[in-house]
């Protein structure tokens, strides 16, 4: 017989012990505060045992259906209508058949009291037009309601924040655009995006949905980084939750939280881990550069603060550059990248000048 | 840096009822839930649709791949339920309720249309395939990704029974106890040996080489 793990202390747990014990998986398929008091306190007296613990975690979460088989809007909207619309049937057969039984009732007193005879019959007509409406009613379709679209942009140098009206909330970064109904529908939450944007998804039962370029990424509550400019690829990062990305080639990856998708245009995909200030600092006010190119360097200044940046003098096509800057003032951050590379710069108003005296 | 323009200030919304109605439910027990669900409340079974109708869709497809059976089962399942109403018995996890109906109510329905050997030949071979997903083991080099391809050979070699206990266990996140019900074993210890043993055969695969 093997050892089970009922009384096994967990600090004595080997691989498999962790991969059948019912509350680590809880606790990596869903942490929640019954879970994570005991598991994040555990790993901090047992730092032995947390390479085993992540790999065990990333086992568990590897698991899943070889074949998906995805309920169709469609049939989800038909089935449910189907259900009710049954329910329907069900309750007119039974209010009909106990006013039968109540008119027979009556005839006893009829005699004494022929106004009850009225009044039943009143309710049965009621009753049976009342039914007729409520069924109709059902039947009719309603009015396809006008899908109002709000679109929000930012010009280059400028970010912004939107809450959408299931309480989730967007970081719309600069030079990008988001576009989304001013009401979501019952089934489905769906954004459209250009450019880049960190979504903190509010949770609950409807999809959050995000098209972006080729690739739709699906969510229920969680938050993570999108990026997606013409003629570069889409770069999906996770920061907590879960989240699914389709592309349109029928492509399906899975990110973990600290994993970031990166998706070339010929939808060749590959996962990466990556650095959370560099990927989604911008939305907390940090421009980060790091081993950036020169020409980056422009462009990311030339976005971030809505300037035209024009170059005179040789640029050596080898440097680089490396700093981090949080809420600065365009003039500090050229001093700062001067400085260290010995070059002049010199601003008018939005025309930024760099030169090159060697 | 502007972080709150004008824009911000003309997106404010009321939320949607039903948003409130899901979260009112999230708290709560399966108990309570299935207990307003019984005492007819429309709202209890907004939610249980919701929250479970792709759950039962997907695991009734790994008996099916007609999905208009499974699609009618789910409905029948369902229209069942709310004429049964007010006379529904407590419930202590819906998911593994639900689970539990649909398998009875799609083996039944196969049974039906094909001769029983049938079915159980199938049943053997293509139900409840497990795969690793794409992204781990983290292909970062070549004996990284050989590995994942050696993963997958041991998940292949499980019997239906271990996979389909361990997708019970990990996607689906039911306990033994349900896991037990569902696969109709007596003993929850069963299926606690089941998924065990499974996991011990495929360890030597998953388990990195340090320890």
């Amino acid at each position: 017989m093997p050892n089970y793990t009922d009384h096994k202390k967990y600090e004595d747990y080997e691989f498999e012990d962790f991969l059948s014990d019912e509350f680590f998986v809880q606790w990596v398929k869903s942490p929640s505060e019954n879970n994570l008091h005991f598991w994040e306190k555990w790993l901090i007296s047992n730092p032995q045992k947390r390479e085993m613990v992540t790999e065990a975690a990333r086992f568990v979460r590897s698991i899943q259906y070889k074949e998906n088989f995805e309920f169709t809007d469609e049939a989800y909207i038909e089935v449910f209508e189907n259900i009710l619309k049954a329910d329907n049937h069900f309750r007119q057969l039974d209010t009909i058949s106990p006013t039968k039984t109540s008119t027979t009732h009556t005839k006893k007193v009829n005699s004494i009291f022929p106004v009850r005879g009225i009044a039943a019959t009143l309710l049965v007509l009621f009753c049976l037009w009342a039914q007729y409406e409520a069924f109709n009613f059902k039947i009719d379709p309603e009015p396809i309601a006008e899908i109002v679209l709000v679109k929000r942009s930012n010009p280059a140098g400028q970010k912004s924040i939107i809450d959408l009206p299931d309480g989730s909330r967007i970081h719309l970064n600069a030079n990008s655009e988001i576009e989304f109904p001013k009401e979501f529908s019952d089934e489905i939450r769906l954004v459209s995006l250009k450019g880049e944007a960190f979504f903190e998804v509010q949770k609950e039962n409807r999809p959050f949905l995000v098209e972006s370029g080729n690739a739709k990424i699906r969510v229920l509550g969680t938050s993570f980084n999108v990026k997606q400019k013409t003629n570069e690829p889409l770069y999906v990062a996770l920061v907590t939750g879960k989240v699914r990305v389709n592309a349109d080639n029928g492509d399906q990856v899975t990110l973990n939280p600290d994993e970031m998708l990166v998706m070339e245009e010929g939808g060749k995909f590959y996962k990466t881990s990556f650095d959370p200030l560099g990927v989604t600092g911008w939305k907390d006010n940090y421009l980060i550069f790091k081993n950036t190119k020169f020409s980056e360097v422009i462009d990311k200044l030339e976005n971030w603060y809505g300037v035209k940046i024009a170059i005179k003098g040789h640029l050596d096509p080898e440097w680089t550059y490396s700093g981090v800057y949080k809420d600065e003032m365009l003039e500090n951050v050229l001093r700062g990248i001067c400085m260290t590379s010995g070059m002049n710069y010199k601003i008018d108003k939005k025309q930024i000048t760099i030169t090159n005296p060697k | 840096m502007n972080n709150s323009p004008k824009e911000q200030s003309n997106c404010t919304f009321i939320p949607v009822k039903h948003l409130e109605t899901i979260k009112v439910f999230e708290k709560k027990s399966d108990c309570d839930i299935w207990n307003a669900f019984n005492k007819g409340d429309e709202m209890a079974f907004n939610y249980l649709y919701r929250t479970y109708v792709h759950k039962l869709f997907q695991f009734g497809s790994q008996y099916s791949r007609d999905s208009s059976l499974v699609k009618d089962i789910i409905q029948n399942l369902f229209i069942y339920l709310r004429k049964k109403r007010g006379s529904l018995g407590e419930v202590t996890n819906i998911k593994g309720y639900l689970f539990k109906s649909i398998q009875r109510e799609i083996i039944r329905n196969i049974k039906s249309n094909t001769s029983f050997e049938g079915f159980e030949e199938n049943f053997r071979e293509s139900h409840f395939q497990l795969e690793v997903s794409p992204e781990v083991s983290f292909i970062k080099n070549e004996s990284e990704d050989e590995r994942k391809i050696q993963v997958q050979q041991a998940l292949n070699q499980l019997t239906t029974k271990q996979r389909k206990a361990i997708l019970l266990f990990y996607e689906e996140e039911l306990s033994y106890k349900e896991i037990a019900e569902i696969m109709n074993f007596s003993e929850v210890k069963t299926a606690r040996k089941l998924i065990y043993r499974a996991l011990s055969s495929l360890k030597e695969f998953i388990k990195p080489t340090s320890y």
